[in-house]
């Protein structure tokens, strides 16, 4: 969908109303999703579609995804929560999961930053280090 | 056996794995050479992005959602979703004295088939031109070996001279002819063993060029020995966009090294209207606002600072030096569009060759009236200030009479005589392609010219008559010629022998 410079703007602002000390207040995303919806204002599909892409980058920034082998013991998923909130802040989402491809070792994936320690990149690494 | 198992055992346990941080993004869209990719927060502008199977981008756009990025090399195997990372490199490429004589692409790798480079230094393409301190004017001169520019527009090493003129009017002949020029300079210097020799280094950049084109200037400057001092950076009209848009900046940045490191270099880019026109191409698929004729609005930045980028460096910052012959080519001789006018602003003066100039067979085919040098005079070696002097203004006077005496007119003996002078100016200012002269011949020339000796030479003679005294001066008089470029002015003494040695001449010549 082309989404125009106003639809862009208009999608930023309601994005900024919903901002509560520089966190997302997922309640106020909702209720403006539900305005622009019964008030359908021009290029309301627009606007909403980037308001989903606002929050969506929004909420990855706050979203751990870790991948791991084999399951994590909880001791080790409570030290590893620890470990990221002193380094991202509180108020980390979690979202543990299984992914055998990785053969060993973890891969931790928050926003664009990512710590990859398993064995499967350790091989890629080795693989490109070979060409 | 037991100890050895525990000893493994403990470095086992020893060993810390590390996790290292990477900042990675997703690709969002693809198409055109130009990738979007979502993520990449930590990402710098024009830094490396791995695609991976080692294909890297250069991020360019750096926006509040997403990162724009143009693919060097084949994008077609990129897919949408596909993880992407930073490199926190800036773009670099391969530079030095072993890329001499090779033929590179944009990133500098070889296309020649002579195998891999052994370079150990590496520059980074972008790079902010030396600082007004390091700086110092100009006062050696580039001889291109085209005794017109020599002579009326001479360029000095460190300046921009812009070449321009319509298509099919000799401005890369002109490059080709100094690069040739040089190489020949750089022969007889290290053949005579001086060791206060300054060689001339050359670097052409072909950009949006035919690949037949490039193919043939590769195989003239072969056959004229020019290739060892030559570097040739490709991104020929079949290459990318984004190709075409690196490969000033890499030859920039290969002719860089020479004057870091205290040496000249000539940097030919060939040609940059092509280069806006990639750049427009690139700006307009990252979807940056577009100004007049489309292009972008920093479409003068870039050229400025690429240019900019040539400069002549004082002694405490190595003396060296890296002169820019750019090209344009303009539209029905227009030197008034926009990225003429941008170019002509940025250099230190221009070439302008006409179209009519060229058929009428005055080649090559400069315009000596809106030609201009403004630096390199200062360049220019005393004999030949000495001798051409006077010639640019009496071109131009020969032109306004010549144009006047066409309403057929009776002229005074002063006038006809100016008529005719200018006549033979401009047969002797003729000259084949690939045949640069040395600056002696063109002295000795120019001087005859000044002094009369080519007055009582029929017009249609005069260029005949020019070789035989090049020559004659050439073989007979080898001490005087040798003398007039060791010593580089005309005295006294060297005048009345070359006065004698062109009479002597003059005796044996029957036109």
């Amino acid at each position: 969908m082309k989404i125009s410079k106003s639809a862009k703007k208009d999608a930023k602002q309601c994005f900024r109303d919903c901002l509560v000390q520089g966190r997302l207040d997922q309640n106020r995303a909702r209720q403006i999703v539900q305005y622009i919806i019964t008030k359908k204002p021009r290029d309301f599909l627009a606007i909403l579609t980037h308001f989903q892409r606002l929050v969506k980058l929004e909420l990855n920034r706050f979203t751990a995804n870790i991948e791991s082998a084999v399951a994590i013991p909880e001791t080790v998923q409570g030290q590893l929560r620890q470990n990221l909130e002193s380094r991202y802040g509180a108020g980390l989402h979690y979202n543990f999961h299984l992914n055998p491809n990785l053969i060993g070792g973890m891969r931790v994936r928050i926003g664009s930053d990512v710590f990859d320690g398993s064995i499967q990149a350790r091989l890629a690494s080795l693989q490109e280090g070979f060409k | 056996m037991s100890t050895l198992l525990q000893e493994i055992e403990a470095q086992i346990t020893g060993i810390k794995t590390t996790m290292t941080k990477q900042n990675v993004g997703v690709v969002r869209e693809i198409g055109d050479g130009v990738a979007k990719i979502e993520g990449l927060a930590d990402v710098m502008m024009n830094e490396m992005i791995d695609f991976g199977h080692g294909i890297i981008g250069l991020a360019l756009n750096l926006e509040e959602t997403e990162v724009g990025a143009i693919i060097l090399g084949d994008y077609t195997e990129i897919k949408e979703g596909q993880e992407v990372r930073t490199t926190g490199k800036l773009l670099q490429v391969p530079v030095g004295k072993p890329m001499l004589g090779r033929v590179v692409n944009a990133l500098g790798e070889p296309v020649d088939g002579k195998g891999p480079i052994n370079t150990t230094a590496a520059y980074p393409v972008e790079k902010i031109a030396p600082g007004i301190i390091k700086r110092k004017s100009v006062s050696q001169p580039v001889q291109t070996g085209i005794m017109a520019i020599d002579a009326m527009i001479p360029i000095g090493r460190g300046q921009r001279e812009l070449i321009i003129g319509d298509r099919s009017t000799g401005k890369t002949t002109i490059c080709v002819d100094t690069i040739i020029n040089q190489a020949r300079i750089n022969r007889a210097g290290e053949a005579s063993g001086d060791k206060t020799y300054r060689p001339l280094y050359s670097i052409y950049v072909a950009i949006g060029q035919k690949q037949s084109n490039v193919a043939r200037i590769i195989s003239v400057l072969e056959e004229a020995g020019a290739m060892p001092y030559t570097i040739i950076v490709t991104a020929t009209a079949s290459e990318s966009a984004t190709n075409q848009y690196l490969a000033p900046f890499v030859g920039c940045a290969m002719g860089e090294w020479f004057m870091d490191n205290g040496m000249d270099a000539l940097i030919i880019f060939d040609d940059l209207s092509k280069h806006a026109q990639a750049y427009r191409q690139v700006s307009l698929i990252l979807k940056r606002p577009s100004g007049r004729e489309a292009y972008p609005g920093d479409v003068f930045y870039l050229h400025s600072r690429l240019l900019e980028r040539s400069a002549r460096l004082n002694e405490s910052s190595g003396n060296g030096s890296l002169t820019a012959l750019p090209i344009i080519e303009t539209q029905m001789g227009d030197v008034s569009a926009y990225i003429p006018t941008n170019v002509i602003s940025i250099t230190d003066g221009q070439i302008f060759l006409e179209t009519d100039l060229f058929y009428q067979g005055v080649r090559p085919a400069i315009s000596v009236g809106i030609s201009v040098s403004r630096v390199g005079s200062a360049a220019q070696i005393k004999a030949m200030k000495q001798v051409a002097g006077r010639i640019k203004l009496d071109l131009a006077q020969f032109r306004e009479l010549a144009a006047f005496a066409q309403f057929g007119s009776d002229l005074d003996a002063k006038t006809q005589a100016q008529i005719e002078r200018g006549k033979r100016i401009v047969e002797v200012f003729k000259q084949v392609q690939y045949n640069p002269m040395p600056v002696e011949n063109q002295v000795a020339v120019l001087w005859s010219v000044q002094n009369g000796f080519f007055d009582n030479v029929p017009v249609d003679k005069v260029k005949d008559c020019q070789g035989k005294m090049i020559d004659f001066l050439a073989n007979r008089k080898t001490d005087l010629m040798v003398r007039i470029a060791k010593d580089k002015a005309l005295n006294d003494h060297l005048i009345n022998d070359l006065k004698a040695a062109i009479g002597e001449f003059k005796q044996t010549y029957k036109p």
